[in-house]
């Protein structure tokens, strides 16, 4: 099937719209997205044309949910409906050899989080087709878009998905920062104290200390969001990447030629087909870009991503966002002290009207709030015990909140001490695991599996009631009820109590 | 806010400050003068042979005076000794007559006739000496023993023209020089006697550059808060300069603007009262901050009825009544010139011969202050009427909640109050018994606060050692009136009455405005966490209310994760009850009541969200058998999984001695053989 380079063969990655290009001669209209962008039409076509005609077949019986995975004998392909209809589709190699070995639920994670980013910023695909129904301005978005996303997967020169060796984490959750109550309150007084700045109107705010979340006042999905974008893009590590790179989010951008390359070249070949129409119209917003954010001297984070601020008009230049939970745009204002990120949201209509201009809610923030993020991260700093703070000695594990969309894990450093075996074999659960759930759907059940490695490993996964637990330890000379009562004092001491052990 | 307005007060008028009927009236026929003994706190009537004195600590109107015969002649002044054993009586400028009250000796004392002559005498506690009398030549300090033989311990020289004395300060200050503004001071304490360094008042020169001469009236000797301060009227510069003394040092402390030549002090609650008598208004002054601003407005003394402890208007009215007959035949007249001001509090009419008492009207105060912190640093400061300062509080607090006033406003006033709790808890003020005498001190050394010490104040050395205040014991009985009135010794708020009078009254009428709520909770429990406060729990039963009420989810999980609302058996079940409408928070709630090993209430919940086998399996692990076994036999059977039933059978039947024996045993294992089931139990 490929005949590219082979760096491209590892990939492919397409987002196509089952509502389009359903008349012959029109295929290439339900093509929203391709990745490698310049493979061929006909290979892109024959992918999607695979993937269209499973979920029509799987339809016929599962109306709800129809493909989510095919394993080839070379190959997965990953099925994700991101929207009604607006499909992502990830065709993965399978190789041992190069340690090419997937849990497919990470994968779809991938999709996951590259759709609800896109969201964030550009709002649904739906709307952006039905905005401009020829596809021209959804597709100059995406491409743009995801291409950024990918560069962000580049280890070097070569694109790493998550494979085995990340099993122990979990994208698309959040991970907080455990204060004291005395250094929560000063948390939620400072808050709010934020949120007065835009004066009476609702506004929201996240709080981040390195790259771990200390406050939140969106809903949880918005959360996890907009708390990817900031670890991503917008936290002290982010800002001066190299010095510390213990989040799963960031891998270091030694990419920019790859992304510049596939990101120029299919705008040009699917808007000639397209007879030209519409790309100089709409003004391509690259939110994912690298590189792109800088400490301005008031502390407040500065971009030209969403154009220059210099200009008379200064508010078309700053950051939005779109809020699932309210279904509004908002202003995104990012300030950062040390270690602290500060991001305020403020609905944009309430400066369209002209109720309130962005430089005054600065300067009130500026006024307001300085001492008391200054007191703040000061409190949070002292108590904070560094990169290993969440390291339990003896255990590599991950936590997940389901219901908090919340995750806790041990630190990548101590992670990297495990066998390689060992982690396939935790892996290898964490399938079997999501398979189970999946099967489960609505009902939550409770797991228990105790699985005993070649390397005579333990590995460990417990599910109840939306929390999960996986865990390996490598004491070779445990017994299982060693190992059980192991994950019992676990489960009381970090977990209070949630992960009973018998 | 008034409670009643009073002829002569002219109706309807404001005031923060007024004196109430009845007063204490002097009928004594041929009475040649009144006279006050501040140590003793008596009110002095003089007949050609008798002394009639009033107790007025406690104030009260109706006391009814002793009598006493002494010899007739001229009195110039007339103080009772401290154990009110002795009367002593100056009778001219060099002599002083001495009556014992019991033994009815008579004893004279004269000065060297010429040379000097008497200004004045007071009876003393110092250890030293029991009388000091001021000549012109100076200070004699007299030991005195009980048949009152005179015996000089010390003399003092220096010139003075005049004198003052406070038995309330301990303090003498001795006036010299052209100017009269040359003061030598004195303190004769418990303690001892302390000599005061000599300093001069500020006295601004004349138009015509003459140089005014300081008379004693303009100069007068007050305490608020357990310290010492002299107040001095500079008539040329309209100005009321004052002056505090510590140990060893004496500073000036700054200038009250004054409208009036003629002028008078007096001090209620540690309040300062500056009587600006030609303008006939009275302006307050709260010298616990460093701020020279009035706490209100100038407005005029008023007189008032009897004015009940519940400030009911119809208390009042009929007091109206009954107290018309006394002032009918009375011309009332504020400020008028026979009006002598008495330490602290008090008001002599030398023309009606009657004494009243001042009176601080916090209501009226409150009502026309607009910064509410700053009044509620004032009301929380006020001992006097404890009670009502508090009321006030708690309905300051409530209203700026109720009016939607900014979050930081209202987090500063929540501040104050919780402050002035820790700070009244730590000082051993805020007690709830019951006419307490000791808690109705004033204010001593230990209590002045510590940032007061620090305060530069440009002097030499050792400043910050504050001058002795006398810890007598009058001060217990000046307050006692108001005791049973109040039955409090501070108006201290707690946590917990901060939540149910001020949090909890507002909480049904806040609801649309949940948001703000929290916030002001929020506030409030970092305050009382930073004081290292608790606070009824109910306040995180309601916190998780509001939060649910408008559907901050997220936040609410935060708050619970973060022990912002701290765990207890009531929080967890509002999270289960909250979360009816969001499975999370309902999850919060369990998680919580493990947490807490509440293993019945857990185990029940788990029961009743259909999780029986997680229930059981967690009752079997906590050997918890007070969960009735049907509940899980029911759930099982509900959902129609035998294999389930038959498990909880089983594991029933271990967990419960004797359960195999039951009726429900057989109920349902005779339903479980009905259906057919081969399962094996």
């Amino acid at each position: 099937m490929a005949s590219k380079s082979s760096g491209d063969e590892s990939l492919r990655l397409c987002v196509f719209d089952l509502r389009r290009g359903q008349t012959e001669g029109q295929e290439l209209d339900k093509i929203l997205f391709f990745h490698p962008a310049d493979l061929d039409f006909s290979t892109q076509l024959s992918v999607i044309g695979l993937s269209e005609g499973l979920i029509t077949f799987t339809r016929l019986f599962s109306p709800e949910a129809a493909c989510e995975l095919i394993e080839a004998e070379r190959h997965s392909h990953v099925f994700y409906e991101a929207e009604p209809d607006i499909w992502m589709v990830m065709v993965v190699e399978k190789n041992r050899e190069t340690g090419a070995i997937w849990r497919i639920d990470a994968l779809r994670r991938v999709l996951k989080e590259v759709h609800s980013l896109f969201v964030m910023f550009h709002g649904s695909i739906r709307a952006l087709i039905e905005k401009e129904p020829t596809g021209g301005l959804t597709r100059s978005q995406l491409y743009p878009f995801v291409t950024d996303y990918l560069s962000n997967l580049f280890v070097g020169k070569k694109l790493q998905l998550p494979t085995f060796r990340e099993t122990l984490r979990e994208r698309g959750t959040v991970q907080m920062l455990t204060l004291a109550r005395d250094t929560a309150l000063e948390v939620q007084s400072l808050v709010q104290v934020l949120e007065s700045c835009a004066g009476s109107l609702r506004s929201h705010s996240m709080i981040l200390f390195q790259d771990l979340l200390v406050s939140s006042t969106l809903s949880s999905d918005d959360t996890v969001n907009l708390f990817t974008f900031a670890v991503m893009r917008l936290t002290s590590s982010a800002l001066s990447p190299g010095e510390s790179t213990w989040s799963y989010l960031r891998k270091g951008a030694g990419s920019s030629e790859i992304s510049s390359k596939s990101f120029s070249a299919p705008l040009g070949s699917i808007d000639s087909l397209h007879s030209g129409n519409g790309n100089n119209m709409h003004h391509v917003i690259r939110p994912l870009q690298n590189d792109k954010w800088t400490k301005g001297k008031d502390g407040f984070l500065i971009t030209d991503i969403w154009g220059l601020e210099t200009g008379g008009s200064t508010d078309s230049a700053i950051p939005t966002v779109w809020l699932q939970q309210t279904q509004e745009r908002v202003y995104l204002l990012a300030y950062q002290y040390k270690s602290l990120t500060l991001l305020l949201l403020m609905p944009t209509t309430a400066i369209v009207n002209g109720d309130l201009s962005v430089s005054a809610v600065k300067q009130q923030f500026i006024e307001d709030a300085s001492l008391r993020i200054l007191k703040v991260e000061e409190k949070i700093s002292r108590g904070w015990g560094g990169e290993n703070a969440y390291h339990v000695k003896g255990y590599r594990y991950l936590v997940v909140d389901n219901d908090m969309e919340v995750s806790r894990a041990s630190p990548l450093g101590k992670v990297t001490t495990l066998a390689k075996e060992s982690l396939l074999a935790l892996n290898q659960l964490r399938g079997e695991v999501d398979l189970e759930k999946s099967r489960a759907k609505r009902q939550e059940k409770d797991m228990e599996i105790c699985i005993r490695a070649k390397n005579n490993a333990w590995v460990i996964a417990r599910v109840t009631r939306g929390k999960e637990l996986y865990m390996a330890l490598e004491k070779a000379s445990d017994t299982l009820l060693d190992t059980t009562d192991a994950v019992g004092k676990f489960s009381n001491r970090y977990c209070s109590g949630a992960f009973l052990m018998d | 806010m008034l409670s009643s307005s009073q002829p002569g007060g002219g109706s309807g008028a404001l005031s923060h400050v007024y004196i109430q009927h009845p007063s204490l009236r002097c009928n004594i026929p041929d009475s040649r003068g009144l006279f006050y003994d501040d140590a003793n706190r008596l009110l002095i009537c003089i007949t050609s042979s008798q002394v009639f004195s009033w107790q007025t600590a406690p104030f009260n109107p109706d006391v009814s005076p002793s009598v006493d015969s002494i010899s007739e002649g001229p009195i110039l002044s007339i103080r009772f000794s401290l154990d009110k054993k002795a009367i002593a009586v100056q009778r001219s400028d060099c002599e002083i007559q001495f009556f014992h009250r019991e033994t009815k000796q008579i004893l004279t004392h004269k000065c060297k006739a010429g040379s000097e002559s008497i200004l004045g005498f007071f009876w003393s506690d110092s250890p030293l000496c029991d009388l000091a009398i001021l000549k012109t030549s100076g200070m004699d300090l007299f030991a005195c023993d009980s048949m009152l033989n005179l015996r000089l311990v010390e003399t003092k020289k220096v010139n003075v023209n005049w004198y003052i004395y406070t038995h309330e300060t301990r303090l003498v200050l001795l006036a010299s020089g052209l100017q009269c503004k040359t003061i030598t001071g004195y303190q004769l304490s418990t303690a001892g006697v302390v000599r005061l360094p000599r300093f001069e008042m500020t006295m601004a020169k004349s138009e015509s550059n003459s140089k005014p001469i300081l008379s004693s009236g303009d100069v007068h000797l007050i305490t608020v808060y357990g310290r010492i301060y002299c107040l001095q009227v500079d008539r040329e510069a309209m100005l009321l300069h004052s002056y505090r003394f510590y140990r060893d040092a004496v500073v000036q402390q700054g200038s009250l603007p004054i409208y009036s030549t003629k002028l008078s002090v007096s001090v209620v609650d540690n309040v300062l009262l500056v009587h600006q008598i030609d303008a006939k208004v009275v302006i307050i002054y709260d010298l616990f901050v460093d701020s020279r601003a009035p706490v209100s407005a100038p407005l005029p003394l008023l007189w008032r009825g009897y004015h009940g402890s519940d400030q009911s208007s119809q208390a009042a009215n009929k007091e109206n009544e009954s107290s018309e007959s006394s002032t009918s035949n009375e011309i009332l007249v504020t400020y008028e010139d026979a009006w002598t001001f008495l330490v602290p509090d008090l008001i002599l009419d030398q023309t009606n011969k009657v004494l009243w008492r001042i009176h601080l009207d916090l209501e009226a105060i409150s009502a026309s202050s607009s910064d509410r912190t700053s009044l509620l640093e004032f009301l929380q400061r006020r001992k006097l009427e404890a009670n009502k300062a508090k009321q006030l509080c708690l309905g300051i607090a409530r209203a700026i909640i109720l009016e939607r006033r900014p979050a930081s406003q209202v987090t500063q006033a929540i501040d104050v109050l919780v402050t002035a709790y820790s700070y009244s808890v730590k000082a051993g003020t805020y007690k709830d018994i019951k006419n307490e005498k000791t808690t109705a001190t004033t204010p001593t050394v230990g209590a002045s606060p510590d940032n007061e010490r620090q305060r530069p104040s440009g002097s030499t050395i050792d400043e910050e050692v504050e001058m002795n205040l006398p810890s007598g014991s009058e001060e217990n009985m000046f307050c006692a009136d108001e005791q049973q009135e109040s039955q409090l010794s501070s108006p201290a708020i707690s946590p917990d009455e901060l939540y149910k009078f001020v949090f909890a009254s507002v909480e049904e009428m806040m609801v649309e405005e949940s948001e703000y709520l929290v916030a002001i909770i929020t506030e409030f429990l970092r305050s009382i966490s930073a004081e290292k406060l608790k606070v009824d729990l109910n306040i995180y039963v309601m916190t998780i209310r509001l939060l649910a009420y408008s559907k901050r989810y997220a936040e609410l999980s935060l708050f619970t994760t973060n022990k912002i609302i701290e765990p207890s058996k009531e929080v967890a079940l509002q999270l289960l009850e909250s979360g009816r409408q969001n499975l999370r928070v309902r999850k919060l709630g369990l998680d919580m009541l493990r947490q807490l090993s509440l293993h019945h209430d857990y185990i029940s919940s788990l029961v009743q969200d259909g999780y029986y086998l997680e229930a059981l399996r967690y009752a079997q692990k906590h050997k918890v058998t007070s969960v009735r076994s049907s509940l899980f036999l029911e759930a099982a059977f509900a959902s129609n999984d035998l294999q389930h039933l038959a498990a909880i059978l089983r594991v029933l039947s271990e967990l419960i001695p004797g359960f195999k024996e039951t009726s429900e045993y057989y109920t349902f294992y005779g339903l479980l053989n009905e259906t057919g089931s081969s399962v094996a139990v």
